[in-house]
């Protein structure tokens, strides 16, 4: 975090001088461990072995947040007779259907016998956990992980003392969590350990996802994914939302606030596509785009290196350097028939052609783009704050915001479609396009009603029947009373600790989700020193240092009907309101593609065989087997026997297009370089300050050397595992240079959410520059 | 007016660099080239003309008495250095021109519109801060940010460091907090913290740093003198030489001269 | 490279980087203190010549003069030429300031140089030029004695730890240096016999104290082996010990009597000596300078 995020690392120094314990687990020692309490270096892509092992502790000692977990997560339920485990298939869940490479999810589903909660039933999710997780002991971790059994038993420890009525722990993560084949199970073991805990939902606990850029909420929240439409309303996918109303049943959940979808979903079309759209067509409907399979970037890269794309905008990102497998990214670029690039200088991604041996056809434009001071918007941070940045100056030369180009084209776009008669021309025809500036954007994705174009304040007054439009319901109440709520800069000294007023934070400005579990099943704080909402019982409303996040005149005694509807089903102790059942999910009967409960596997490039299960790899992880993508064995590839990982350095920024041109930053960290261990140094005759080149089946390329006791070899069972760290900064351009690190990784991704396996492959290092 | 000064408390830095950046930024200094050093994450290597922040990075073998890690005996310091702004200080008692100056702040100011590049001040630095730039021949090294201070503005460094790491403020009030946080450091475990240039006692060559540190380990390790002097503290010796020798040489005229006369002998 | 850890045996370092900054003067630096050095002793010689009111010395003392401001000027000209911004040498006068002895030593060769000149171009001939070019000389004279061995406080006063730790015998080397390299001087010009008597007095004293003064300062700074290393390695170490040797052989030459061959050798082994001596310590500081286990 002290690397990535040093600005946002004060608040976790600050605690720490409060009196807050760090505890730094990485594979290396970095600019966090410099200042942690506790350093536990890890083997990467084994955490799941880890967090497993802190599940395991909790449940053995006894030391789980009882009434928490009895009463706001899923704990007691019981699941289906059906279900099989890991421990009975040997690394598999019950469904596994390896020709069409997907689990069959229904033996996961709850079954309908009443939930114990005594947490005795053999088929509870709580003795299911139990047994999932027996096999991850503190040996089992000290052997998968080269963790000492003596640091692990210290940190499970530290985090149990630390949590419970009167403290919080919090869990802070970033790409070293979900950029593997598993990555969305690491985060799930997190959130079990943290509903074991009973953290969160409550002040100064939960699990802080830090994005790796400035508004990469932002853009998820408004989606630059394939998969999402704003506000997380799952895009149509063609030949099954065959109709709005397919789409619409299809998605609304029975309970909890995505009952209400339609809503969102009617208001996004209106703000879409304004008048044109009415109940009779659908509301536009059929103008969305379909997606029809996995459209992540890897795949569409591929398709790309297949001549299946013509064009491609690239705006603000420089795939060539911080996508992996460089070569494949080049060669989808020479197949286009067009590639838009927008960025501050001309990155490898924009000028890579000068370099190609031979001509090819793609025609390349640059745009210069504008800097955040040269324009006005919002960023979006990992607490899903929104803060607005005004323009200080004015861009120079013919450098414009992507906002401006946007805009542009799209004006120029309607214009050139306006007397078209075809059908497939009528989204471009009809979409709203009247915006005059940034702050006109943000009041159409808060929300106004169509016909007195008021602002709408909060989402619960959105309708499903045409009259409200809002470009991103959880975004609503963001320019409530016409005001540019992200705007707001009350200092915190003039505001409680919570300090609501600077700046607004989805949705609703509540600034803690699920923060009803903060008090138990009576609405009164767990404890005096954490407490945070509650229910006032004179005055019938639940209140607090916070926006509560929970009907707020549902009274914690409220128990729904039988035949309770939508949001009634919402009981006065179902704090986790976007699930159907309002409980914090332990177990996972749906929702992720590998499992109900995260598992370890190894990373499609080992060095090791995984210990726990025969079950290698991630039975759902996502391939693409192609002649440009070479895998290497799973594990003990004899071409590549360490392991390697990538990750960032503080004076860098991903890609190098906002570093690598600046002297200031360019000067503080020069040259590509690896980082080895001095055992690893010795074995494979490194020199500090010489030079190295590292190899892969993808790609080979050369770094300086830095021999440091920070990159440990690690004894994993009986062997030792040497771990070769790179930075992945540089490209062929820039004030500074070096060879892109990103080259060696294979297209490889996590089923869930698409995100490559980057923490963590397999390689070879030996002395000297490369050949090549 | 009252002394300002930085009290740069090593413990909770975090080797981000924002200072080097801020006051390279603020004050428009050319970059220093592109090299890597191979020294850890220390690229920026030492102060000089046109480096006035300079954050050092230690590995070494030895634990720190509040951190536990897997590595065993190891721990990773970092520390931003700068110009000490000496209350007895070297490069103003030798300045020939009158270039370098005490500001109203108490901070050592060279002001660039005086100074003729003679030098003399690189040589009478015992921390080797300021150096003389080959583009324009002239001595530079920190401002205290005086443009800053002057309107009412902290230090760019200071206000860039995220950590707090870097504090600007009363020399007096920031003396009061740094032994409060030894103090406090040593009752977390960290016995090995100590002030480093915070009052004359405890550095009477310098008479006190305006610019002073909270180091876990000896100055050398941070490339810091242990023991620096003020020249000038030091240059009664020299002038008595001097002036010894000058009667001397009167002397040694003298029974050049005169002796050439029979009369009185040789 | 080894690893990047200190040795925890060794005195510790950073990376054995150095802790001090190197000088930025160049070679006219050593030059002048050399030139200047022999204006100021032979400035001395010629206002106490002046004072004895002989005659037949007269010629000595207008010499003297005028070497003295050549001396002056030529030095003026290699220090300008050593400043990072030659054009503002005149900032040298800007202030007067006692602590710092380039201060000093800036007005004195002013001054001085002010005073030689004016003693120097003043006609002989009139009883009111002549008179005031003889207080300008007896002035400038006394300003002679500081300007014969200031350059030796200068590096004194400095961090560098060779020059600051030789700082009780410094000064008096480079005075002793300047009446031996005075001496040395005028021992290879055409002198009356009378003239050569006195260069050969005042370059037996100035010979002989230079080597006192070098033994002494070797003996001062050996209590360090990390400060007393530069003049026992490298080029400064060379010259070092050239000059040692040099000065030794001068003063041979110069205790053989009669012979004038003798006496020009002499004077040659000196200059190189005189020139050599200040090289050696010029460049010391350099290699001093980079040695981090020299600093305290």
């Amino acid at each position: 975090m002290a690397e990535c995020h040093p600005v946002g690392f004060r608040w976790a120094m600050e605690a720490k001088a409060r009196g807050a314990t760090l505890i730094h687990v990485d594979p290396r020692f970095t600019r966090t461990s410099a200042v942690a309490d506790i350093h536990v270096p890890i083997r990467v892509g084994s955490d799941i072995v880890f967090l497993g092992g802190i599940v395991r502790y909790i449940l053995e000692n006894e030391r789980y947040f009882h009434d928490y977990v009895v009463n706001y997560t899923n704990a007691p339920v019981i699941i289906s007779p059906e279900f099989r485990d890991t421990e009975d298939l040997d690394g598999l869940f019950s469904g596994w259907n390896q020709d069409e490479h997907r689990y069959d999810q229904s033996s996961w589903r709850y079954s309908d016998e009443p939930a114990d909660p005594t947490l005795q039933h053999p088929r509870s999710v709580f003795q299911i956990l139990k047994r999932h997780y027996s096999r991850y002991t503190p040996a089992m971790v000290e052997d998968a992980c080269g963790v000492p059994e003596r640091l692990f038993l210290r940190v499970a420890e530290t985090l149990c003392h630390n949590s419970g009525r009167d403290r919080t722990s919090a869990f802070c993560y970033a790409v070293g969590w979900t950029q593997h084949t598993v990555g969305a199970q690491y985060i799930r073991t997190a959130s079990i350990i943290q509903l074991l805990l009973g953290n969160i939902g409550r002040p100064g606990g939960g699990i802080l996802a830090l994005r790796g850029h400035a508004s990469i909420q932002g853009s998820t929240d408004i989606p630059t994914l394939f998969n999402l439409l704003p506000g997380y309303l799952p895009m149509p996918t063609a030949g099954v939302d065959v109709s709005l109303k397919a789409y619409l049943d299809a998605h609304t959940a029975g309970s909890g606030w995505w009952s209400e979808l339609p809503k969102y979903a009617v208001s996004l079309l209106k703000a879409y596509f304004g008048e044109a759209a009415n109940a009779n067509n659908d509301f536009c409907f059929d103008h969305l785009p379909f997606i029809n399979g996995n459209h992540s970037h890897m795949s569409t890269v591929a398709d790309m290196a297949d001549g299946k794309l013509k064009g491609y905008f690239v705006l603000g990102e420089n795939p060539v350097v911080g996508s992996m497998n460089g070569r494949l990214q080049v060669e989808g670029l020479r197949r286009l028939d067009w590639l838009v690039v927008r960025d501050l200088a001309l990155i490898e991604t924009a000028d890579f052609w000068r370099d190609a041996p031979e001509k090819f056809p793609t025609e390349v434009f640059f745009f210069p783009a504008a800097a955040h001071t040269e324009k006005d918007g919002s960023f979006t941070n990992t607490q899903r704050l929104l803060q607005w940045h005004h323009q200080a100056i004015d861009p120079p030369g013919d450098c414009r915001s992507d906002l401006d180009f946007i805009l542009d084209l799209g004006r120029r776009l309607k214009a050139l479609y306006a007397s078209s008669t075809e059908a497939k021309d009528r989204p471009i025809q009809q979409v709203t396009w009247d915006y005059t500036n940034a702050e006109s954007v943000l009041a159409e994705i808060n929300g106004f009603g169509v016909t007195d174009r008021r602002p709408i304040s909060r989402f619960t007054e959105l309708k499903d029947d045409g009259t409200t439009a809002c470009g991103c319901w959880i975004y609503c109440g963001s320019f409530a009373d016409n005001k540019n709520q992200p705007a707001r800069r009350k200092p915190g000294h003039e505001q409680h600790w919570v300090a609501p007023e600077w700046g607004w934070s989805w949705p609703n400005n509540r600034r803690i989700l699920y923060n009803r579990a903060s008090a138990d099943t009576k609405g009164r704080p767990w404890s005096e020193r954490k407490k945070y909402v509650w229910w006032n019982p004179d005055a019938k409303t639940w209140e607090g240092y916070d926006t509560p996040d929970f009907i707020l005149d549902r009274p914690p005694d409220y128990r729904p009907s039988e035949d309770a509807k939508n949001l009634e089903r919402i009981s006065g102790i179902d704090p986790f309101i976007m699930n159907v059942d309002g409980k914090g999910w332990i177990f996972a009967p749906t929702g992720l593609l590998d499992g109900p409960l995260p598992t370890h596997y190894e990373p499609l490039e080992s060095a090791i065989e995984n210990p726990l299960y025969k079950q290698q790899l991630n039975p759902a992880l996502l391939e693409w087997r192609r002649r440009d993508n070479p895998y290497h064995r799973p594990f003990d590839d004899p071409r590549f026997p360490y392991v390697l990982t990538t990750y960032r350095l503080t004076e860098h920024h991903t890609a190098g297009g906002m570093s690598r041109w600046l002297s200031w930053l360019a000067e503080l960290q020069p040259e590509m370089f690896c980082e080895v261990s001095p055992e690893l140094a010795e074995e494979k005759g490194l020199r500090n300050g010489g030079w190295a080149t590292i190899t892969t089946a993808r790609a080979q390329i050369e770094a300086r050397v830095l021999v440091t006791p920070r990159m440990p070899a690690l004894r994993v069972g009986r062997r030792t595992i040497h771990q070769i760290g790179l930075p992945y900064h540089w490209g062929s351009k820039g004030l500074v240079r070096g060879d892109s690190a990103n080259d060696l990784i294979a297209f490889v991704a996590d089923p869930n959410v698409s995100i490559q396996e980057s923490k963590a492959l397999t390689g070879n290092i030996e002395p000297g520059r490369r050949r090549s | 007016m009252p002394q300002k000064g930085f009290f740069t408390d090593t413990t909770i830095c975090i080797g981000c660099k924002a200072c080097e950046v801020a006051c390279k930024e603020w004050n428009q200094l050319p970059d220093d080239g592109f090299v890597f050093s191979g020294l850890s994450y220390d690229n920026t290597v030492e102060l000089g003309a046109s480096t006035w922040r300079h954050v050092a990075f230690i590995e070494r073998p030895v634990a720190l008495g509040n951190q536990e890690t897997a590595l065993g005996n190891f721990s990773w310091l970092m520390m931003s250095d700068v110009c000490k702004h000496c209350t007895r200080a070297g490069c103003l008692e030798s300045c020939p021109t009158g270039a370098i100056v005490r500001t109203e702040f108490d901070s050592v100011f060279v002001q660039p519109d005086v100074c003729n590049g003679c030098g003399y001040c690189v040589v009478s630095c015992p921390f080797g801060v300021i150096d003389r730039r080959a583009d324009d021949g002239l001595a530079w090294k920190c401002t205290l940010c005086y443009d800053r201070l002057k309107d009412d503005l902290e230090p760019a460094c200071a206000k860039a460091c995220p950590t707090d790491s870097i504090k600007f403020g009363d020399l007096i009030e920031l003396r009061l907090m740094a032994e409060k946080r030894v103090e406090e450091l040593h009752e977390r475990g960290l016995t090995e913290a100590y002030l480093y240039g915070a009052d004359p006692a405890t550095q009477p060559g310098t008479e006190g740093l305006n610019a002073f540190f909270l180091l876990v380990d000896k100055p050398e390790v941070y490339n810091l003198p242990s023991d620096p002097v003020a020249p000038a503290k030091r240059s009664g010796a020299a002038w008595a030489s001097l002036a010894v020798a000058g009667v001397g040489l009167v002397a040694a005229a003298v029974a050049a001269i005169w002796s050439d006369d029979e009369s009185s002998g040789s | 490279m080894n690893p990047v850890v200190p040795d925890e045996n060794a005195v510790a370092t950073y990376y054995g980087r150095p802790v001090l900054k190197q000088p930025v003067w160049i070679w006219t630096v050593p030059a002048y203190f050399y030139v200047g050095g022999i204006s100021g002793a032979v400035l001395v010689l010629g206002a106490v010549a002046q004072i004895k009111r002989d005659p037949g010395l007269r010629p000595l003392v207008i010499a003297a003069r005028r070497l003295g401001f050549i001396g002056q000027a030529v030095g003026s000209v290699l220090l300008i030429a050593d400043l990072g911004k030659p054009s503002r040498f005149l900032n040298m006068l800007r202030v007067f300031r006692p602590l710092s002895p380039l201060s000093m030593g800036s007005w004195v060769l002013a001054v001085g140089g002010a005073l030689s000149g004016l003693a120097s171009i003043l006609p002989q001939k009139h009883r009111s030029t002549r008179s005031l070019s003889d207080v300008s000389g007896l002035a400038a004279g006394a300003l002679g004695i500081p300007l014969a061995g200031y350059t030796g406080v200068l590096l004194a006063n400095s961090a560098i730890p060779v020059w600051q730790g030789a700082r009780h015998s410094l000064p008096a080397l480079f005075v002793s240096s300047s009446v031996a390299s005075c001496a040395s001087l005028f021992e290879m010009m055409e002198l009356s016999p009378r003239e050569q008597r006195i260069v050969h007095r005042f370059g037996v004293i100035g010979k002989t104290a230079e080597l006192i003064c070098i033994t002494a300062m070797e003996r001062q700074l050996s209590e360090r082996e990390a400060v007393v290393k530069p003049l026992r390695n490298g080029v400064a170490g060379a010259l070092w010990t050239v000059s040692k040797v040099l000065t030794v052989a001068s003063l041979a030459l110069t205790l053989m009597p009669g012979q004038s061959k003798a006496r020009r050798t002499a004077g040659v082994l000196g200059t190189i000596a005189g020139i050599g001596l200040r090289f050696a310590v010029f460049q010391a500081g350099f290699a001093s300078s980079r040695n981090p286990k020299a600093v305290v």
